[in-house]
């Protein structure tokens, strides 16, 4: 496997107010990584996530993504830098059709002036060709090819995440990051989820960082594992490295007594943590 | 999911002819406007015609910004006025210089309708300008609040307008001491009065028709797509690569633009501009059509602009759409058949489309008919059935007449859509 980091946030942090909700974050990942980003609720994951996307400034350290700087870029920025993502709460675009959701996101990697798209130029319509191409294609790789015409609010629940992955990937991103994918999911959706997450990174050579809640999931798929505690991380390692740190349990569990805790690894999405 | 693939660029002929067939179409329409549907109509249901052909080019713009990209502004007819004072500017003194008079030069498509289209579109830039500046607050502001702020637009051009000097009416005027730049002589509170009337059928049907084959492709482009991601999701939009906050200013700018234009042709169709057509009830009218038609509708606002522009003029005579009432009977009982008893969508959709428009015509001839058994002249209370007319809309059709969708989308059968179709191996569908 090639070592190249392709993300490499180093100390990044914020505080709002006297809140230090992100401090001294640090993570690399290398190309071609699925890695994971774990802590219990209120640890500062999705700020994390904010903070490399762009949605809050760092205000301490630096990130940077393939080499180039991406911290105080704004958000549609650091897409076109090659950084993409999915939401918590699902953010589609409801009121528009499937196919359109996907377009959007095939925006930033072919535009035109408006010039262009009023007197519909010879590059506007290839491009626009060649968007819907590519949306068709990554529609029928997540079998979400038959909704083109639906709404995108009307699809249920498991189509609505696995149209927002699939919209994420139409910006051609070089690292996914995808907020708790497995949110509200069953276990076998969540087993399903994990194996299109594996064959996104083979098949796509894509990066990826798994935000989760769900520890089966992450255990089971991810690489390499940080975990966050209050802002801070607390661990960082191997799934089995991580599930034996005495902080990890403590943080999860609480304070260990004398009851030894259980680092057996669940089946996946055997739903360890409540969600 | 190559994008260079050569097979999908056009020719370059082709891509000429896209470009240019829109306005030959728009023409062609404007032509017939003119010479058939004008002369066959008569003078009056004419000069209808045109407001509600200058209605539909405000609507469908401010479509742009409130329907496809959900900033809502109410200071479009700021524009309006603008672009009509702008372009009243140009043909007044500019006739009044080189023709010596400041009325009506040249026959029809003659000089001085020319001078009145270029003033238009110089209104229109003056406007897209101004909608820039308007555009700006919407990258921090939203909805109440960018309402205000548009709101606010409108009044100062009002005032500002009212503010402007003494009209000159002779060319040897302009070389007194009663000429100033400043404040310029547009006829202040007054307004500017005895405008040429170059404004004809073919100019306003064929603004309309281009306003709408813009409107059309702008929705369904990459930009359009950009300004309804806005509307529906900023975060995600941003998320997705989508610099919200040139899209949201490039919406502005665009409706601006068309807004000024119809400013010019309103200002040359036989009216005095006033600075009161800047005013927020002008805007609240426009405003009226998009949320009636359906936000980001462009077929629904275009339909709400020519119901909305030409009811008031039929109410004017409610007595006699008492006649129509086997027509209209006759509308609602076919509808309800075809929406009921028949299988095919397009005809549920279609006698759906009957039932309600027979419905609605039904109730306005029996108004009519009620004023004649009553002796009485119902056309007072005209805007009294006009606003219960909004509100019964609003009440049954909460999101517009067609919602977000065209016309043309409920006549689409679902069964179009292709079969699934599974592709690439290792992923779980």
């Amino acid at each position: 496997m090639i070592t190249r980091s392709l993300l490499d946030a180093r100390g990044i942090g914020i505080s709002f107010g006297g809140l230090k909700a992100v401090q001294d974050f640090t993570l690399r990942i290398p190309v071609g990584g699925l890695y994971g980003l774990i802590g219990p609720n209120g640890a500062g994951k999705t700020t994390a996530f904010n903070l490399l996307t762009g949605v809050y400034q760092t205000q301490t350290g630096t990130a940077s993504l393939d080499g180039r700087r991406i911290d105080g870029l704004k958000p549609h920025e650091i897409a076109e830098a090659g950084l993409s993502r999915t939401f918590q709460n699902i953010r589609l675009f409801g009121e528009l059709s499937v196919l359109d959701n996907v377009l959007i996101a095939c925006h930033v990697r072919g535009r035109h002036s408006l010039v262009q798209t009023l007197r519909r130029s010879g590059h506007h319509v290839a491009q626009e060709r060649a968007s819907i191409i590519k949306a068709r294609h990554l529609l029928s790789i997540f079998g979400l090819n038959r909704y083109e015409h639906e709404q995108a609010k009307a699809l249920a629940y498991g189509d609505q995440r696995r149209l927002e992955i699939c919209r994420a990937m139409a910006t051609e991103p070089k690292l996914l990051l995808l907020d708790e994918p497995a949110a509200g999911m069953n276990p076998q959706e969540k087993k399903d989820l994990a194996a299109s997450i594996r064959s996104i990174r083979n098949d796509f050579g894509l990066t990826i960082l798994l935000l989760e809640h769900d520890m089966g999931l992450v255990m089971d798929t991810c690489e390499r594992i940080t975990v966050l505690d209050h802002g801070e991380t607390i661990a960082q390692g191997t799934p089995p490295e991580v599930q034996s740190n005495p902080k990890v349990i403590e943080a999860y569990l609480g304070e260990v007594e004398d009851e030894p805790p259980q680092p057996t690894q669940p089946p996946p999405g055997a739903a360890a943590c409540p969600s | 999911m190559d994008a260079a693939a050569p097979s999908l660029s056009p020719s370059r002929a082709a891509g000429f002819a896209r470009g240019v067939w829109p306005l030959l179409a728009a023409a062609g329409f404007g032509l017939a406007m003119q010479f058939w549907v004008g002369p066959a109509a008569g003078p009056f249901p004419t000069t209808v015609m045109m407001q509600v052909g200058i209605a539909i080019i405000l609507a469908v713009s401010l479509n742009i910004v409130n329907g496809f990209t959900g900033q809502f502004s109410i200071g479009h007819a700021g524009f309006m006025a603008v672009g009509g004072y702008v372009a009243a500017t140009c043909t007044f003194y500019g006739g009044m210089i080189q023709w010596e008079s400041p009325g009506r030069y040249g026959g029809f498509l003659g000089l001085g309708e020319w001078l009145m289209v270029a003033g238009s579109l110089l209104g229109g830039g003056f406007a897209a300008g101004l909608g820039y500046v308007v555009g700006l607050p919407s990258l921090r502001l939203r909805g109440d609040y960018l309402a205000i702020v548009t709101l606010g637009f409108g009044e100062i051009v009002r005032v500002l307008l009212q503010r402007t000097g003494k009209q000159l009416f002779v060319k040897a005027d302009l070389g007194t001491d009663d000429f100033k730049v400043w404040p310029p002589p547009l006829g202040g509170a007054q307004g500017f009065k005895e405008l040429p009337t170059y404004t004809n059928m073919f100019w306003v049907w064929l603004f309309a028709a281009i306003t709408i084959f813009a409107a059309y492709r702008i929705k369904t482009s990459s930009t359009g797509r950009a300004f309804l991601s806005i509307r529906e999701d900023e975060i995600a939009a941003r998320a997705m690569g989508i610099d919200i906050a040139k899209y949201k200013v490039r919406a502005f700018v665009v409706a601006a633009f068309f807004a000024g234009v119809a400013g010019g042709l309103y200002g040359h169709s036989g009216v005095n501009m006033a600075p009161g057509d800047a005013g927020f009830q002008r805007s609240f009218e426009f405003v009226i059509m998009v949320v009636l038609g359906g936000m980001g509708s462009i077929s629904g606002v275009t339909l709400a602009a020519i119901v909305l522009g030409a009811l008031p003029e039929l109410l004017r005579n409610p007595n006699a759409l008492g006649a129509a009432w086997p027509y209209a009977l006759g509308a609602v009982v076919l509808g309800y058949a075809a929406s009921k008893l028949l299988r095919k969508r397009w005809m549920t959709t279609l006698g759906t489309f009957l039932l309600v428009g027979g419905s609605v015509a039904l109730g306005l001839a029996i108004f009519g008919k009620i004023g004649v058994w009553m002796k009485a002249d119902l056309s007072q209370y005209r805007m009294v059935l006009y606003s219960l007319l909004l509100i019964l809309v609003m009440i049954f059709r909460p999101k517009g007449l067609f919602g977000v969708h065209e016309v043309w989308d409920f006549f689409r059968s679902r069964e179009a859509t292709p079969p699934p179709k599974l592709e690439a191996g290792g992923m779980t569908p």
